[in-house]
């Protein structure tokens, strides 16, 4: 039985400076990451969060690899949802220019067998990193429904 | 240890019937697919191919068409020798609506342990859907060179 890992490829028609940018500022991700902001100094060891819009805690950890435009890996420890007895796990961005394009590669790894934040990266991630494709391309993010239907309600209320 | 596959989700801000066109008609897969073609009729069981500048470069039948959710077809590889010799494999994409995006889900499955061509699709698709996406956004697909994937067997 291997471990989980979670694996996925985007190419996306921008640079790799805007691409490492998007990835590494907190008001880009806030656009295309459903309002959740990346926060961190970004030096090796310190501090990275990942501000939750909705849930009532971050999901922290530390700064492991830092190398613009090309390398960028954080640990990851989810609190919420019954995560955080899990060990972190590990999130690396690869970038490589392709012509007048971007070859984007996360790999998120580090899982322990059966780790349920495993099954929520594994769903979120293709969600997050198809709106940063729409966000860099076309100025526009993707809202998930699961959004929309939360804003109705707190406008409802 | 799971069987081998490919699974790729992506969200597109488009219709079902949008994107269902540009998975079933040539006009939309020689702007997003390395200029291929899709020959088929598209009657169940019909024959099926993928043809690039004038070469069948794979083929199969069609097994699913239910417009605008389900879209499936067997699929073998024909120019490289390895992967010519392997068994037919399963392509299914389903369209699901999310609010005024498009779920696409591709399921690509039946391979044996160890397949070249496994390798070749796993680098293949993630390419020839973010060029789908692109274009369908944008106006304007990505041009990947096939060579800059790195395909075993495949310029």
């Amino acid at each position: 039985m291997s471990k989980p890992e979670f694996v996925y490829v985007i190419y996306i028609a921008s640079t790799p400076e805007k691409v490492f940018a998007a990835l590494t500022d907190a008001k880009m991700s806030e656009q295309y990451w459903a309002g959740n902001r990346v926060v961190s100094d970004w030096k090796i060891g310190a501090a990275f969060a990942l501000k939750l819009k909705r849930e009532e805690t971050d999901i922290t950890g530390k700064v492991l690899e830092y190398d613009p435009p090309r390398r960028l890996a954080y640990s990851f420890h989810p609190q919420h949802d019954g995560m955080g007895g899990e060990p972190p796990s590990r999130v690396t961005f690869e970038i490589e220019p392709q012509k007048d394009q971007v070859k984007l590669t996360i790999v998120h790894d580090g899982f322990e067998p059966g780790s349920k934040a495993f099954e929520h990266v594994s769903r979120g991630w293709p969600f997050v990193l198809s709106s940063l494709k729409s966000y860099l391309e076309a100025g526009r993010v993707l809202r998930a429904h699961w959004y929309e239907d939360e804003r109705a309600r707190q406008g409802a209320a | 240890m799971g069987k081998p596959e490919f699974v790729y989700v992506t969200y597109i801000e488009t219709t079902p019937e949008k994107l269902w066109q540009a998975l079933t008609s040539s006009e939309f897969s020689k702007r997003y697919w390395f200029d291929t073609e899709l020959k088929t009729d598209w009657k169940i069981g019909s024959p099926f191919a993928l043809v690039m500048d004038g070469t069948t470069t794979d083929v199969g039948e069609v097994l699913e068409f239910d417009r605008p959710r389900r879209l499936s077809y067997t699929f073998r590889h024909v120019l490289d020798d390895d992967m010519r010799n392997e068994r037919p494999t399963k392509v299914v994409f389903v369209l699901e609506p999310h609010g005024k995006l498009v779920k696409l889900t591709l399921t690509h499955e039946g391979f044996a342990e160890g397949s070249k061509l496994l390798d070749g699709i796993s680098k293949g698709w993630p390419a020839i859907l973010a060029s789908l996406k692109s274009l369908l956004e944008t106006g304007h697909a990505l041009t990947i060179p096939p060579a800059a994937l790195a395909i075993e067997g495949i310029q």
